[in-house]
């Protein structure tokens, strides 16, 4: 790598020192973010950026309600960003546009675990000065987007995580853990078509942990940070592990499954039970589906306690704290959250809607299954609401990913990892 | 990264012209040379030369993106102290060099009998050298979720292999155990990179003059002892190009891990790369990130020095 040191070297030495500041200059130039502090008012011309997961049917969804919104209100141009679909390359992408300093996107769609980190960082926006009234969304929901006592992001659609079966095989569902356990196992034994007795995520990734509070609703069990080794959590670790190794109602398998191939799973027939996001229904609706529709239930996991849990998913809407167009981007969330648009975005796209107002016969009517996700909406509870959630979750994920792989055992991930989100919460 | 031994383009410009060409006329040519250079040093400078300045920086102060009170704030070494004391770290910096080591290894003795077998004269041999190098040309995030794939306990082709001719570890869940996932990864890894090291070996084989061989035929070498006597000894500087190579891409393993097994089961599989991509884009704490990245450079150079050292060509 060195070249011979001659007299030039020196000379050479600072050319570089040169090049290097400019470079630097340049870095800092573009780095310094062009961000203008004034607010353009509602009624003027202007261009209004939102940034939403938008691939297949869900962009179209999006861009219909953008181009009814720019109908109503000529002077706004909605642009749509389409950011990745995979939530943590998504949440990649936006994050280094708030790095960058960017006043846009204005509008940001963001998942439910990401506005208190935002918040935070001071990249998103309060939203208490429009005087929403949150009584108007499912309360679990509402949650999610509170930091520090103030309102940072308000839901847009709600995905609560349950217990699909098949009504076909399981007329009533279980009322107890244990009982789901022995129907599992009835129906796996009187029915050779099916290859386990029940189906959940458990890969390393995000999706491991709310199907964990999926278990923990079965024994009353919290995800909260700083007391995180009680029994009930212990129980619900020590059973999700038992389905794998020691009821055998679970595969494997499932350590290496996501949302998507448990769907899979209970959709092509293969399980009587699945933990999963209420898109199963969508996909059970689809020609080619081995389950249909009207032989699924989606029900919380059956409780010792009595009490029903369900676990949250689902997207909320922020403005970017930079914006230059909050008050256009302001109507442009009211209007995406009306019940009317709320109700065309389920029905083109399954996504369930956020605010209780929407559940309503015309939207049954389309699809009765709605009836079942608004029992689930009405009993979710987020993930912790707390700024270093990322952190949380990695440890959470290690905990579960080590349990269900058999190779701690849950007692001990549990205590591991409680000491370690403790000194988080 | 061999020193180049091509003369500075000055002393070749004076002996090209005339002796007596006047300091204007070398300094003019000299700045040429420069300009001529300058999109490619620029371009250096801006993707390798910037980032690790901005890294190094970025090292020596708070800059954890959430924690916007204490941004930019020096820190003095506490991002170091923090690393060197971290049992992340320390496990992490085991799994990889031992990671190395096993898959360099593995990697290498495949690739020098591929090379051997590509150097043979035999029929449709342009096709099949060409062929090996597929799986190079794939990119790796493919290339792994195809392995992914194949190790799936239920519709993968490894199960469906192990099961059709009897042997263990059919119906084993790959990516479920510690070992079983590393066994995993080597093979992921290897089937992407042996042929790359085959292809370099090859070029170092091809330059080993055949008479050499026929002379220590006549004086009655066996074929072992040609191998040993004449080919390694020979191949060693293409060796140590392909280790060198090899053994930095996979202390820097990243991309494989990330698709396949995500760190798990558990952290099982974690290693450097992966800790630094967490503490880079999940705790976006860019201070900490930094420095990590600043032992990763130090320690790959330690790498690559002894990876040039043990092979240096006996004089």
């Amino acid at each position: 790598m060195h070249g011979a040191q001659g007299p030039g070297y020196r000379a050479r030495r600072w050319r570089l020192g040169g090049a290097l500041a400019a470079m630097a200059l340049v870095a800092a130039a573009c780095g310094g973010g062009s961000t203008t502090s004034s607010s353009t008012p509602a009624n003027a011309n202007q261009t209004v950026v939102f940034a939403s997961a938008g691939l297949g049917t869900e962009g179209q969804a999006t861009q219909a309600a953008a181009n009814d919104f720019q109908k109503l209100h000529p002077n706004i141009h909605i642009q749509l960003l389409a950011l990745s679909s995979n939530s943590t390359q998504f949440l990649q992408q936006i994050q280094q546009r708030f790095i960058a300093g960017s006043s846009t996107p204005d509008v940001i769609e963001s998942d439910v675990t990401y506005p208190a980190t935002f918040a935070k960082a001071g990249w998103i926006a309060p939203l208490d000065k429009y005087g929403t009234d949150l009584s108007t969304f499912f309360p679990g929901q509402v949650k999610a987007g509170q930091y520090q006592g103030k309102t940072y992001a308000i839901p847009w659609f709600i995905n609560p995580e349950g217990l699909f079966y098949r009504t076909d095989l399981v007329p009533t569902p279980p009322t107890s853990p244990s009982q789901l356990v022995q129907m599992a196992q009835a129906a796996t034994q009187s029915n050779p078509s099916l290859k386990e007795g029940l189906a959940f995520p458990a890969d390393k990734y995000e999706g491991a942990i709310t199907a964990f509070m999926v278990f923990e609703g079965g024994f009353g069990g919290q995800l909260n940070p700083s007391n995180l080794n009680t029994p009930q959590n212990q129980q619900a670790l020590q059973y999700e592990h038992d389905t794998i190794y020691s009821s055998h109602i679970a595969p494997q398998a499932v350590t290496g499954w996501q949302e998507g191939e448990v769907q899979q799973a209970f959709t092509s027939g293969q399980t009587p039970f699945a933990i999963d996001y209420p898109f199963v229904f969508g996909a059970a609706a689809k020609p080619g589906s081995a389950v249909p529709v009207s032989k699924i239930g989606f029900t919380s996991f059956p409780s010792s306690t009595g009490t029903q849990q369900a676990a949250l998913g689902g997207e909320m809407l922020a403005l970017n704290a930079k914006s230059s167009h909050q008050a256009a981007a302001w109507q442009f969330i009211q209007y995406l959250e009306s019940p009317q648009v709320e109700q065309q975005r389920a029905i083109a796209t399954g996504d369930p809607p956020a605010e209780p107002a929407s559940y309503n016969q015309a939207l049954f009517a389309q699809a009765p299954y709605f009836q079942q996700v608004e029992t689930l909406a009405k009993v979710v509870v987020p993930r912790p609401v707390t700024p270093n959630y990322p952190q949380i979750s990695t440890n959470l994920q290690t905990m579960i990913s080590s349990t269900v792989s058999n190779l701690t055992s849950p007692n001990s991930a549990l205590s591991t990892a409680a000491g370690q989100v403790k000194p988080l919460a | 990264m061999t020193t180049t031994t091509t003369a500075p383009p000055a002393r070749r410009f004076r002996l090209s012209w005339s002796p007596r060409g006047g300091s204007d006329r070398l300094r003019a040519d000299r700045r040429l040379g420069y300009l001529l250079v300058a999109p490619a040093v620029v371009s250096l400078l801006a993707v390798t030369g910037y980032p690790l300045l901005y890294n190094l920086w970025n090292s020596f102060h708070h800059e954890n993106l959430t924690d916007a009170a204490q941004a930019h704030t020096f820190s003095g070494v506490s991002n170091y102290s923090k690393l060197f004391s971290s049992s992340d770290f320390v496990s992490s910096l085991t799994r990889t060099v031992g990671f190395m080591v096993v898959s360099v290894a593995f990697e290498t003795v495949v690739a020098v009998g591929l090379a051997l077998v590509l150097h043979k004269a035999f029929k449709g041999r342009g096709l099949v050298r060409a062929a090996v190098l597929i799986p190079w040309a794939v990119p790796t995030v493919v290339s792994a979720l195809l392995w992914k794939t194949m190790f799936d306990p239920r519709n993968g082709f490894v199960d469906y292999l192990l099961g059709v001719f009897h042997l263990p570890g059919a119906h084993t869940t790959w990516l479920a155990g510690e070992w079983t996932s590393w066994a995993a990864i080597l093979v992921a890894d290897a089937w992407k990179n042996v042929p790359f090291m085959a292809i370099i070996l090859l070029a170092g084989l091809q330059l080993i003059p055949d008479d050499v061989y026929e002379a220590a035929r006549i004086d009655g070498a066996s074929a072992w002892q040609s191998f040993r006597r004449i080919t390694l000894p020979l191949l060693k500087p293409a060796l140590v190009v392909a280790l060198v190579f090899r053994a930095l891409q996979a202390f820097l393993i990243f991309d494989v891990i990330f698709i396949m097994t995500g760190g798990g089961p558990g952290t099982t599989t974690e290693t450097l790369s992966y800790f630094n991509y967490h503490a880079f884009l999940v705790d976006t704490d860019f201070g900490f990130g930094g420095a990590i990245s600043i032992s990763l450079v130090v320690l790959s150079l330690v790498i690559a020095g002894i990876c040039t050292r043990a092979l240096r060509p006996s004089t």
